[in-house]
């Protein structure tokens, strides 16, 4: 038990080298990809297709990237698409009502993060599973979204508030400098504070965390909340990006936000993956569905090349782990 | 819009309440819709809640939780032919697999009214709907005609299979068949969804350096497709299919061309009205296909009323709009 | 899927009330408020929409007794109900068509169970990989439309009676002892007891923990095949997307019914009362004519409810 409590806490360097082992791995599999597109498309390699690409993948990024954190944990969050679409519907109406994209961005994030807590207290303090509760959570939000916005629509935003997600600035679309941004913070947050650190020995042995001393409800509640509050940030994005809102856009959003995770080798059981590796499987995601849409391939395809996706990846990554081990 | 109870805090507590309503006087009209998110079929229930009230009868809402999940629009009928309304109105979620449920509710001698999508089998006293072949034609020769009658065009698709979106896509297309200068660049999918029409709207300006007219199989995804116009600073021509508030509100501002009128809002009244018309022996319509409007800036004004404030038509003006 | 949050070991006895006391409250409550609910007519219906869950929730509690999941199964549903269709309507055989589904359900099973026990994939990943393939395989072959026309003998499945009893209704209740006899006693049982709790006494032992992993999600692919013609009987067509989702519901009654997801906990009775608890309570809710967005939210708060009752009575 003292030797996994010890490892768990300090993950000796080897680990972070067989991670970055990991990540080139699967950037190779992204640029493969990019390749293979490359060859059948000739718009492919435009720059205004990279900056598209990156731009659609900064959606599902900023869910996946919360997300990311309660996976460390060994937990789950399903109720994120739900959340999404609660938030972007209150956040809408805020804007609509006071005229202030600021107070609307702050109620967005708002109702993300208590969202987040409510989960994490379920899972802590009533010590619900993370998967039956956040699949509790969904259909609650589902039902507080469609009461809510009783099949109306909010749409017509303020232009300075749509730049957020349409706008430019030096060239770059503004989605991706908050997406790297937000890829820093999370590097950094995980690999690099003693809180990050604290969340990766919870998700490798929650017995031996809470022997050593880390308040282990406190950091799950932390960590649920900044996957609501990342779902909320992306809300945001979604109401500035497509300048309206209606009560089901968050249904298509849970699973690719998932499968981004599980692509960048984040493992279910805890303690194993980076934020930097969901960048990538969400970028191998938003990839694939760009080809299928540059090459004109029927939707009838798109599902299952995506589900033969998520498991050649997941077992290159179990592949390469066990040689380095 | 929003309600001001909070039913939520306790949803079987305040069962009771609800019980009672529905016991009053009057006939109960039960109203079967597809989902709860989708504009369109808000203004079919507000529509039939509408006719009810103004014919004095009472109207009960049924919407599958999931979105047009099939199992439960099913079991919704079972549950319903247990409670026997004085009439049904009805949606089918898929036009062919919810027969067996119409023929549940044939068997229990519920009278039944057809609207929206027509139902592939089952006995109806009256079917009310629009010709989603005829608006989708009408409405991308509206599009053509402005772009005089040629130019690179790409077609926006909805829900693979569902009864309108191949009815929709059929009909632009044969609107590109009488115009040999339109070329078709690309005919993607958007499931009716804003954001995936958003993004595929973003990948085919990639690979199609121009793009004069977009054909979207609802207004969403024309919405849509206007922002990723719009972010990628590029002009099209766009079309949506529905005539939803927001569609009014973009071709008010002359970022959107045209809307095909969907009429929800007369579907459900007229359905609702054949439904108790019947049951009070008055003669019905057997069948009301709805003539296709395209809104455009030069008629939208009647369609710039909120839901609410909105008169339903009469039985006179029923023929007018479409009795065949 | 391990949680962060152990609980501890909880005994079978504390748990029977959890998921009993959440339907007894919501019989009780709708027989009072709701004019028909007591009503045989009623009673049947809820009793026949309650099947094809049923069908998927018996073999979802054994594959999440071995620590496992199965996401792809509503998604393999929608494919074994397709291939019912399809097959029933080119050799107007009822038989071969149930025959196609399970096969393919079966197949799917195998697959899950080949990419969790030999090639590693956790189940959560391989399966969320299969319901990928399985969703796109029914849009494939039926080009995204309803498949109609199919024989009479298809649907009669649905509608019949045996002894004045829904056959749907006796195939679960079938269904349902055969699980309880493989479970309860059988060394498969046995074994599968031990998959989820103790997997090295299992290679001690000498037997194969990968075949037996192997065997159970089949046997979940066959179920899904099985509830693939009720569900095709149901429509009386096939449908890309009749399925869909139908996993979730399927696991959500499974841990309403106590089963739990940490350590080879697994409870079959408590899994059919969770499965009659979701169908009661959207019946009940039907006949008194909720607004639907109550219902949806009425749905998550059973789950958090009957759990969060569970963990009451295991800490006591």
């Amino acid at each position: 038990m003292t030797d996994i409590s010890k490892e768990a806490m300090m993950p000796p360097r080897s680990f972070l080298s067989q991670d970055a082992i990991q990540l080139f791995h699967r950037l190779l599999a992204a640029l493969l990809i990019c390749a293979v597109l490359a060859m059948l498309s000739d718009s492919f390699l435009s720059l205004g297709n990279i900056l598209n690409v990156l731009r659609q993948a900064s959606l599902t990024f900023f869910i996946a990237s919360g997300l990311t954190l309660v996976v460390l944990t060994a937990g789950l969050d399903l109720s994120v698409g739900a959340n999404v679409a609660l938030s972007a519907c209150i956040a809408g109406t805020v804007i609509h009502k006071t005229g202030s994209p600021a107070l609307g961005i702050l109620t967005g994030l708002a109702c993300g993060g208590i969202v987040g807590l409510l989960n994490g207290v379920m899972v802590t303090a009533l010590r619900i599973p993370s998967f039956i509760a956040t699949y509790g959570m969904l259909w609650v939000l589902n039902g507080l979204t469609y009461w809510y916005m009783a099949g109306e629509t909010l749409h017509g935003f303020p232009a300075g508030f749509r730049q957020i997600g349409s706008g430019y600035l030096f060239g770059l679309p503004i989605p991706v400098y908050l997406l790297l941004v937000f890829l820093g913070i999370g590097t950094l947050f995980a690999q690099r504070t003693i809180w990050g650190q604290e969340i990766y020995a919870i998700g490798a042995n929650p017995v031996a965390a809470r022997l050593s001393g880390i308040p282990v409800a406190r950091r799950l509640l932390l960590v649920y909340a900044v996957s609501g509050t990342m779902a909320g940030l992306a809300s945001i994005i979604f109401l500035s990006r497509l300048n309206s809102a209606e009560a089901d856009i968050g249904e298509s959003l849970t699973l690719p936000a998932i499968a981004a995770v599980l692509i960048g080798g984040t493992s279910l059981f805890g303690g194993v993956g980076t934020v930097f590796g969901t960048f990538i499987g969400a970028l191998i995601l938003t990839l694939v569905l760009n080809g299928m849409n540059l090459l004109s391939v029927s939707a009838n395809w798109q599902p299952l090349v995506t589900g033969i996706i998520v498991i050649l990846a997941v077992w290159l990554d179990m592949k390469t782990r066990r040689r380095a081990q | 819009m929003k309600q001001t109870m909070g039913y939520l805090a306790l949803p079987l507590v305040m069962a009771a309440a609800f019980t009672t309503q529905a016991r009053a006087d009057g006939e109960t009209i039960a109203v079967f819709t597809k989902n709860q998110t989708n504009p369109f079929f808000q203004t079919v229930r507000v529509g039939a809640d509408n006719m009810a009230k103004t014919l004095n009868a009472k109207t009960l809402q049924y919407i599958p939780t999931k979105p047009d999940s099939i199992p439960e629009q099913l079991s919704q009928i079972e549950d319903v032919v247990v409670k026997k309304p004085s009439a049904i109105v009805f949606t089918p979620v898929d036009y062919k697999a919810m027969v067996p449920g119409v023929e549940k509710i044939n068997e229990a001698k519920i009278p039944v009214v057809n609207i929206t999508d027509r139902s592939a089998g089952g006995k109806f006293l009256s079917f009310v709907g629009a010709d989603d072949y005829s608006l989708g034609l009408e409405t991308a020769r509206f599009l053509l005609k402005t772009l005089g009658g040629k130019g690179n065009i790409v077609i926006i698709e909805g829900v693979k299979g569902s009864l309108t979106n191949v009815d929709r896509v059929r009909g632009f297309n044969d609107a590109l068949k009488e115009n040999s200068g339109a070329k078709l660049l690309a005919s993607q999918p958007g499931n009716y969804q804003r954001l995936q029409a958003l993004q595929v709207m973003e990948n085919l300006m990639q690979s199609n350096a121009q793009i004069d007219g977009v054909l979207a199989a609802n207004d969403a995804m024309a919405v849509g497709a206007i922002e990723a116009l719009d972010g990628a600073n590029r002009k099209a021509q766009v079309i949506g299919i529905n005539g939803t508030k927001e569609a009014i509100d973009a071709i008010k501002s002359g970022k959107l061309l045209a809307s095909g009128d969907y009429n929800g809002f007369a579907q459900g009244c007229l359905g609702t009205m054949m439904a108790i018309r019947s049951l009070r022996n008055q003669p019905v319509i057997a069948e009301i296909v709805l003539k296709p409007t395209v809104i455009t800036k030069d008629n939208y004004q009647p369609f710039d009323v909120p839901l609410e404030q909105r008169t339903c038509p009469t039985f006179e003006d029923a023929s007018k709009l479409g009795a065949k | 899927m391990r949680e962060a949050a152990v609980a501890s070991e909880p005994n079978p006895l504390q748990r029977i009330p959890g998921v009993a006391i959440v339907l007894a409250l919501l019989i009780a409550l709708f027989s009072a408020i709701a004019p028909g609910f007591l009503s045989v007519a009623n009673l049947s219906n809820v009793l026949v929409q309650s099947t094809i869950l049923t069908m998927l929730a018996l073999p979802m509690t054994l594959i999440i007794m071995t620590e496992g999941l199965d996401l792809s199964m509503g998604a393999v549903l929608t494919l074994t109900s397709l291939c019912v269709a399809i097959v029933s309507l080119a050799t107007h055989s009822m038989l071969l068509g149930l025959g196609a589904g399970l096969l393919v359900g079966a197949a799917f099973g195998f697959m899950n169970g080949w990419l969790v026990a030999n090639v590693g994939i956790p189940p959560f990943v391989a399966t969320l990989g299969t319901l990928g393939m399985a969703q796109g395989l029914s849009l494939i072959v039926s080009d995204g439309q309803s498949v109609v026309g199919i024989p009479h003998s298809v649907r009669d499945i649905y509608s019949a009676t045996l002894l004045g009893v829904p056959v749907p209704i006796v195939m679960a209740l079938v269904t349902y002892a055969a699980f309880h006899g493989l479970l309860y006693h059988t060394r498969f049982g046995t074994y599968i007891f031990a998959l989820g709790g103790n997997r090295e006494a299992l290679r001690y032992a000498g037997l194969s923990p990968n075949r037996l992993l192997i065997a159970v999600y089949a046997i979940g692919g066959a179920m899904a095949g099985i509830a693939g013609l009720l569900m095709t009987a149901r429509m009386n067509s096939g449908h890309p997307t009749a399925g869909l989702g139908l996993e979730f519901d399927a696991i959500a009654a499974v841990a309403v019914g106590g089963t739990s997801f940490e350590r080879g906990n697994g409870w079959l009775l408590g899994t059919l009362l969770g499965v009659l608890s979701v169908g009661v309570l959207r019946n009940g809710l039907n006949l008194i004519s909720m607004p639907s967005s109550v219902q949806v939210a009425s749905v998550g708060v059973l789950v958090i409810v009957a759990l969060f009752l569970d963990g009451l009575r295991s800490r006591a």
